[in-house]
């Protein structure tokens, strides 16, 4: 009886979509019915293009995911060396509040990095000896070492920064530039996600797709995640049984029969549904091509280092972000798990920047070989540092660190950024901003604006709020960071 | 809603109402990439109750529902999202889920209500009904004649193909139809499962 029922209904729109019902259904579905032809032409940002003259096109945002310890890599304290062991003082923690993990230690010894520093390049830069191939692009790099967060745990921290709010539900940075300025590419989505599970901590952090959620922006600006397993993205692959000519056979039948209906309904979102399907047909072929890194010389692998040939890891990851780069994808986001040095730390974060220090410096220079460095952003960090005291014990060999959202260290290079400079002074402790603070608010601002994004101009309208990456607060760009 | 329905038109639908969660089928690996514990799917009429009852891990949601932008969990969802990706096309297309669906509309196809003897067309006609509730039109039935004649041609050649498309899924094939005849129609099945008329509500 239903049936009957629906079919009743379905027969009396079948007739009024000949008449008037046609024209008020077009015109209802006439946003949609752009939309589809900005499908197919593989653009079709909301912003109808950047505010101004942008100087990257796209964004290869390295997430160290777990918090890197600042002070064993980029912002060199020999001051350390002199209070190492002795208490942090109160002048210098100023009641900060610390995590759980730690809130309970009796003493908070200052810890002075186990790793040695040099200068290196025309710049001078000092870089810790955990990164000898970073060291080698420093002219290249620019080093914040103020960033900071009010967040002190993994969860709120990293969703922070991905997407501009503690509280989960926001759109991450990736989909507000798929939703801001649109995609490059017909066959490949505008945000892919690569991850890579880190040697230092294994089992660490866990990861979360809200980190790549389109919050409430369309769901086609979420994050793809792109994987090293035989399916590259999700149910890519056709059926056992199924090959490629049948399945051309199948969409071929399908275009017939969803064109029949779009003839007698006029709607084009089913226009927008046969694109899909042909957009989802190219990404057959052309997914499995771009993540098949044979065709790879020699000399390519040798540069983002022996790991580079096992599919999955940071360093085939890195590579594979500069095929994607090259295929036009807007945003391309590695997570590497792993840097969370809660203790032994001398151990663990030599694994992690084993993992990272390589690939991580062929990725500019590749990209700089190839012309593109110019106008790709290279981002390198994580969603807060380390604590400058000890958590657990504090021996000759060995200590921890806890997390700290006070100031820590990331870079940028490529992309409009000055390379070879410093940005941000921190306190002797490492614990304080003492000049030029980059709140992530500013990093993301700084970010849109090297795409030709005014982050205050880059809103949506969703439960009456016009939101925004940058939230309420004022969040600036940091100008001196741009050429 | 859509699995729902590709489980209930193909007869696979586990009717049972209540009960804890339960685990489909989801692409080896999800859960271990993201935090490293495993995901155990279930088995048996488990794995056809309706998507109601399936098993949500907040961090790493069900694949196969959040490419149709299920809410995840995390937020209130005040207003549901109409959108249209090639992920979901490649959800309904490749996902085991909808291939053994489209294997077991074929089955009844080929078994429920009509003569073995009924014409191909008597069939598309029967499925038509129970995936789209209405009748199909003569270019529609030509459409999937063409495909289903060029199907029965490949399996009727290549049993091995044939038997692996069957092979999808787990709940048993019936082994009395004939292999290369089922997988024919289990892919003319599959893109019912795909007509956008199946897909949307209007």
């Amino acid at each position: 009886m239903t049936n009957e029922i629906l079919l009743t209904r379905r027969a009396l729109f079948g007739q009024s979509a000949r008449g008037i019902g046609a024209i008020a259904l077009a015109s209802l579905m006439q946003p949609e019915s752009v939309r589809a032809a900005a499908l197919r032409s593989g653009k079709g940002g909301a912003l109808g293009g950047p505010h101004f003259a942008p100087r990257a096109k796209r964004v290869i945002y390295l997430f160290q995911s777990g918090g890197p310890s600042q002070m064993e890599l980029f912002d060199y304290k020999p001051s350390l060396e002199k209070v190492h062991g002795s208490e942090l003082p109160d002048s210098i923690r100023q009641g900060q509040r610390v995590t759980a993990m730690t809130a309970e230690q009796s003493s908070f010894p200052c810890v002075s990095s186990i790793f040695r520093f040099a200068q290196h390049g025309a710049c001078g830069r000092w870089i810790s000896e955990l990164l000898p191939h970073t060291a080698g692009i420093v002219d290249k790099i620019c080093v914040i070492k103020t960033v900071n967060t009010e967040a002190i745990n993994h969860d709120p921290a990293i969703t922070y920064i991905n997407t501009g709010s503690q509280q989960p539900g926001k759109a991450s940075l990736g989909s507000w530039l798929s939703y801001g300025i649109g995609s490059e590419s017909q066959n490949l989505p505008a945000y892919v996600v690569l991850i890579s599970q880190g040697t230092g901590r294994p089992g660490g952090q866990p990861l979360f797709s809200r980190l790549w959620s389109n919050g409430f922006l369309p769901s086609r600006h979420q994050g793809v995640k792109f994987r090293s397993s035989s399916d590259p993205v999700l149910y890519l692959s056709n059926p056992p049984g199924l090959d490629g000519a049948t399945r051309r056979a199948t969409l071929d039948a399908l275009s017939e029969l969803n064109q029949l209906k779009a003839q007698t309904f006029a709607d084009p979102e089913i226009e927008t549904r046969i694109a899909q399907y042909e957009m989802a047909y190219r990404m057959q072929t052309s997914v499995p091509q771009l993540m098949d890194l044979r065709d790879e010389p020699e000399y390519i692998f040798d540069r983002y280092g022996p790991n580079s040939r096992q599919p999955g890891t940071y360093a085939a990851n890195c590579l594979l972000a500069r095929r994607l780069a090259e295929s036009g994808v807007r945003f391309i986001q590695l997570f590497h798990r792993g840097w969370d040095q809660h203790g032994d730390l001398p151990k663990a974060l030599s694994g992690q920047c084993s993992d990272v220090d390589q690939p991580s410096a062929a990725l500019v220079r590749d990209l700089e070989e190839r012309g593109m460095l110019d106008d790709t952003l290279i981002v390198w960090g994580g969603e807060f540092g380390r604590t400058v005291y000890c958590q657990g014990e504090l021996t000759a060999d060995n200590y921890g660190r806890d997390h700290h959202g006070r100031c820590f260290s990331i870079w940028l290079a490529g992309g409009g950024i000055r390379g070879g400079i410093d940005y941000g002074q921190t306190d002797d402790y490492c614990y304080n901003i003492v000049e030029n603070p980059v709140h992530i608010h500013d990093l993301n601002a700084t970010i849109l604006h090297c795409l030709g994004i005014d982050h205050r101009r880059l809103t949506y309208r969703f439960q009456g709020l016009d939101e925004r990456l940058t939230g309420v607060e004022e969040a600036r760009v940091i100008e001196r960071l741009v050429n | 809603m859509i699995r729902d329905s590709a489980l209930a038109v193909s007869g696979l639908l586990t009717e049972r109402l209540g009960g804890p969660s339960v685990k489909p089928y989801q692409p080896a690996g999800l859960w271990k990439e993201m935090r490293n514990d495993a995901y155990e799917q279930d088995q048996g009429a488990d794995l056809y109750r309706r998507s109601l009852y399936v098993y949500r891990k907040r961090s790493v949601p069900p694949p196969g529902l959040n490419a149709f932008d299920a809410p995840d969990r995390e937020t209130s969802c005040v207003r549901r999202q109409r959108t249209n990706t090639p992920l979901k096309a490649l959800v309904t297309l490749n996902d085991p889920t909808y291939v053994e669906a489209a294997r077991a509309l074929a089955q009844r196809l080929l078994t429920e209500s009509v003569s073995a003897a009924a014409s191909s067309k008597v069939r598309i006609a029967r499925a038509f009904r129970l995936t789209l509730a209405r009748d199909p039109k003569p270019p529609e039935i030509d459409a999937l004649l063409r495909l289903l004649h060029r199907q029965q041609a490949l399996y009727a050649q290549n049993n091995d193909a044939a038997v692996k498309l069957l092979s999808i899924g787990e709940s048993p094939r019936n082994e009395r139809l004939d292999i290369a005849e089922h997988a024919a129609w289990t892919v003319v099945a599959n893109v019912l499962l795909n007509m956008d008329e199946f897909l949307s509500k209007e």
